[in-house]
């Protein structure tokens, strides 16, 4: 285990009167010889004792410039190694394995920063080059105080949690168990599926989204290695990646599968609300099925509107149905995280382009709803009437909003998703109803993506028209002053020099944006980084796309950003192996920076009990002494500033270290 | 405060001729430290007077430390972590809140002016921040002026205030 080779007294631990100090000094390329004399810092550093070479190099990090550095470890028997170039967050660790590699503890090594925190900053060169010095000068006199340490090995226990029983949770769980991985699937809705099962069809194959859904659904609940948890939270979790102790709070079903009458229960009860699966276009019982073929196949109770009457279980004959059940809590372990939540489709205010006044202004997820045979009018746009004559789709609706022209809840981003999704559902209109003339109003179109731009082209063909309007002369939705149609959407062309159109219409579509699903409890538990459009943030969005800065917490789907089912799955995917990756590393490497208690000073006193965040450190009953628990030890530190008697050091950070560093950085500065 | 309208203040309120105000920082390595090289990467400008000490956390900033700065002849310190809440150790910086307030009455005791000791949050993200952090701080320690706290206590006659000796051997 770590610090093998600390003395832990007292202090720290005294000076090596023996070190052989090599100081690499980094151009980089310009980005700091060009304000830093490195030459005279070269020659200033190279006049302290035990300092034994300086050399300065174009860039220390390339593959030469480390292997200068293994080279003069070898040939002058460096025993410490300070390289002063950019910040340590880029190639500490770069310089670290280098020092390895020539046999030399990797701990031994100190890094400067002249580059984000001197050359960058500091227009003077005369005191660039100052600082420069002084920050290198302490930093060797830091390293007489290194000692070598190991990195630690923290076990991951090879299990995963998928939080999200939509699409991306489901693929990701998949993934993970087809590559031999036990995975608790968390869904928080009482039915798997997400936002996939709402539609009907998807680009770019036309497949059935249900039937594509139940396919991935039977692979995940059928598979040895999968528990799937449905009306469940994540409430609380501890721990860190590699050992992560969850707990989980189960919302009672209500339901369970000795209830045979699903059909007699669901109809008995009288208490009926919006049906949310349906985006409010018709309502639903207290009990319920979100949508044929779901899973799990059991009805379950809203209790919002349950009123407990007992008329479901007097229907079923008591079979089944417990509306006593309690909510339970279960405590999970497991080593990575998959955070699959998801979005919510952008809801539009009432008015918005007459939504909530006029109800023939829908949503493009309450069309996509009315498309659907199994949806709640079966299939019929206008239920209980003929077809719409005319259906207009306003796009951007939400979503690229200006500025102070919107409202505090619309979106200034691209949604991404809704140009393809609204031209298939137009594509869709038109097959059943060819006479059905449709218009979109827009400000951008694209039907990206390969096998999507068939799309824009095929609904040209067939005569939908296209109205280009600007973003800051929106669209107008307002009854036919004629009274010839239900509304007209006005709105000026500007493609033809800002004409004023009218379109009338039977139906109005709005093409809505893409939000953030609300787990702001799940971003505390887990100090989830977030973007300013509230969706999670991955490390980086090129080099680390999945992964997030809590470590062993990975993102799939659209909780990460708009995305249509291709992409969330892909990136599903990829969060699965990474996930799949740390576990089968069977340990996670961790600096070594851990506190430890000499025992000799030691009083007992509980002070460090108190501080640290993680209880990694107890008290030895017997010999009364305070004891570091090496594996829950995460190396902040908190415990040595506290410790009355300074019986606690920090690994690469005991005081000898800090004080000589700081000592350094003002020799000269008092005047007595 | 743009930066020329900096170095046109330093330049008029410059209390000593010659003296430059020396200032220690200490970062926590998570947020601000990071933060400090998010203005460097943005090339925001500020002046040369702060050398940061960076730490894991906040919360390993012991007090001895910032009182040992102004003892070795530091004109002011600087302490920045995460903001609460944004902790990597969870509540390390909890620690660091609730410490600083005592540093604060031990200057003023000790007779330090409040304008030396500075104590701000900054995350990974706020590189804009923390320029204007270290211009603003240097700044208003320029105005106090030096502190010399070595040779104040010597000429009060109190001895050094805090022992000048290096710890020997064995620390």
């Amino acid at each position: 285990m770590a610090g093998t080779g600390g003395n832990g007294a007292g202090r720290g631990h005294s000076a090596a009167p023996d070190a052989r100090i090599g100081v690499f000094i980094c151009h980089c390329g310009g980005n700091i010889s060009d304000v830093v004399d490195v030459k005279r810092v070269a020659d200033e550093i190279g006049q302290l004792p035990g300092v034994v070479l300086t050399l300065t190099h174009m860039f220390v990090c390339s593959d030469p410039g480390q292997a200068l550095i293994e080279q003069k470890i070898k040939e002058m028997s460096l025993n410490r190694v300070v390289v002063a170039a950019c910040s340590p967050t880029l190639h500490q660790a770069t310089f670290r394995r280098a020092v390895a590699r020539a046999g030399l503890n990797p701990y031994l090594f100190e890094h400067v920063n002249i580059r984000e925190q001197v050359s960058w900053v500091i227009v003077d060169k005369e005191q660039a080059t100052r600082k420069a010095i002084r920050l290198i000068r302490a930093a060797v006199e830091r390293t007489r105080h290194l000692i070598p340490l190991d990195k630690r090995r923290i076990p991951i226990y090879p299990a995963a949690l998928v939080i999200g029983g939509g699409v991306a949770g489901l693929v990701a769980a998949r993934d993970l168990a087809t590559r031999g991985m036990k995975v608790t699937l968390v869904e928080h809705r009482p039915f798997l599926g997400g936002r996939m099962a709402q539609l009907h069809t998807v680009f770019p194959t036309g497949e059935r989204a249900r039937e594509l859904l139940a396919t991935l659904v039977h692979d995940v609940v059928r598979h040895p290695l999968i528990t799937v948890l449905t009306n469940a939270q994540v409430v609380h979790s501890e721990g860190v990646v590699g050992d992560f102790q969850v707990r989980v709070r189960i919302e009672p079903r209500g339901a369970d599968e000795r209830l045979k009458d699903q059909g007699n229960a669901i109809a008995a009860c009288p208490e009926e609300t919006l049906n949310d699966f349906n985006f409010g276009l018709n309502r639903r019982k207290a009990i319920y099925m979100a949508y044929p073929g779901c899973y799990p196949p059991i009805p379950a109770i809203d209790w919002h509107s349950c009123t407990k009457c007992g008329k479901c279980v007097a229907a079923v004959g008591g079979k089944g149905i417990k509306l006593d059940e309690q909510p339970r809590e279960v405590q999970l372990h497991c080593g990575v995280i998959v955070m699959a939540t998801g979005h919510d489709p952008y809801e539009p205010l009432y008015g918005e382009f007459g939504y909530g006044i006029f109800p023939r202004v829908i949503t493009l997820q309450q069309l996509i709803r009315l498309l659907d045979p199994e949806g709640p009018t079966g299939g019929q746009l206008l239920p209980g009437g003929p077809p719409p004559k005319r259906v207009a789709f306003i796009h951007c609706v939400g979503a690229r909003q200006i500025e102070g022209q919107s409202n505090e809840r619309a979106k200034d981003y691209c949604a991404r998703t809704c140009c393809t999704a609204a031209l298939h559902a137009a594509l869709e209109i038109k097959e059943h109803h060819p006479e059905t003339q449709i218009t979109n109003f827009y400000q951008d179109i694209r039907t990206y993506g390969r096998g999507h731009e068939i799309y824009y082209e095929r609904a040209a063909e067939q005569g939908v028209l296209f109205i280009r309007y600007k973003p800051e002369r929106p669209p107008r939705v307002v009854p036919d002053p004629q009274e010839r149609w239900p509304l007209v959407v006005q709105a000026d062309d500007l493609l033809t020099g800002g004409l004023s159109l009218e379109a009338p219409a039977d139906l109005v579509v709005l093409a809505t944006g893409v939000g953030h699903h609300d787990i702001a409890e799940l971003i505390g538990i887990y100090c989830c980084a977030v973007g300013a459009d509230s969706f999670l943030l991955e490390i980086h969005p090129k080099l680390r796309p999945v992964e997030m800065s809590t470590s062993g917490v990975f993102l799939a789907g659209a909780c990460q950003g708009p995305m249509n089912i291709s992409e969330a799955c892909a990136m599903a995917s990829a969060a699965a192996s990474k996930a799949a990756a740390h576990i089968a590393a069977a340990q996670i490497e961790m600096d070594p920076f851990i506190a430890k208690v000499d025992e000799a000073i030691c009083t007992g006193c509980q002070t460090c009990l108190t501080v640290c965040p993680y209880a990694a450190i107890t008290r030895d009953q017997a010999r009364k002494v305070a004891q570091v628990n090496e594996a829950l030890c995460t190396g902040c530190g908190t415990c040595a500033a506290a410790c009355p008697s300074n019986a606690i050091q920090q690994f690469g950070f005991s005081d000898a270290q800090v004080l000589s560093e700081l000592e350094m950085l003002l020799e000269g500065a008092a005047v007595v | 405060m743009a930066d020329e309208q900096v170095l046109h203040a330093e330049a008029a309120s410059a209390v000593v001729p010659g003296w430059e105000p020396r200032i220690i920082a200490f970062l926590c390595y998570w947020c601000s430290y990071t933060g400090a090289d998010n203005a460097g990467t943005a090339r925001l400008k500020y002046p040369a007077n702060v050398d940061i000490i960076r730490v894991m956390c906040s919360g390993r900033i012991d007090p001895e430390l910032i009182m040992t700065a102004f003892a070795r002849g530091a004109d002011g310190v600087l302490v920045c972590g995460c903001h609460i809440g944004d902790c990597h150790y969870l509540a390390g910086n909890h620690k660091t809140m609730a410490r600083m307030p005592l540093v604060r009455s031990v200057l003023a005791d000790l007779g330090i002016e409040p304008e030396r000791f500075v104590h701000e949050w900054v995350s990974a993200a706020e590189g804009e921040k923390f320029a204007q952090l270290v211009r603003h701080t240097t700044e208003q320690i320029r105005q106090v002026g030096p502190l010399n706290w070595p040779k104040r206590m010597h000429d009060r006659g109190v001895g050094h205030g805090m022992d000048l000796q290096p710890w020997g051997d064995g620390r």
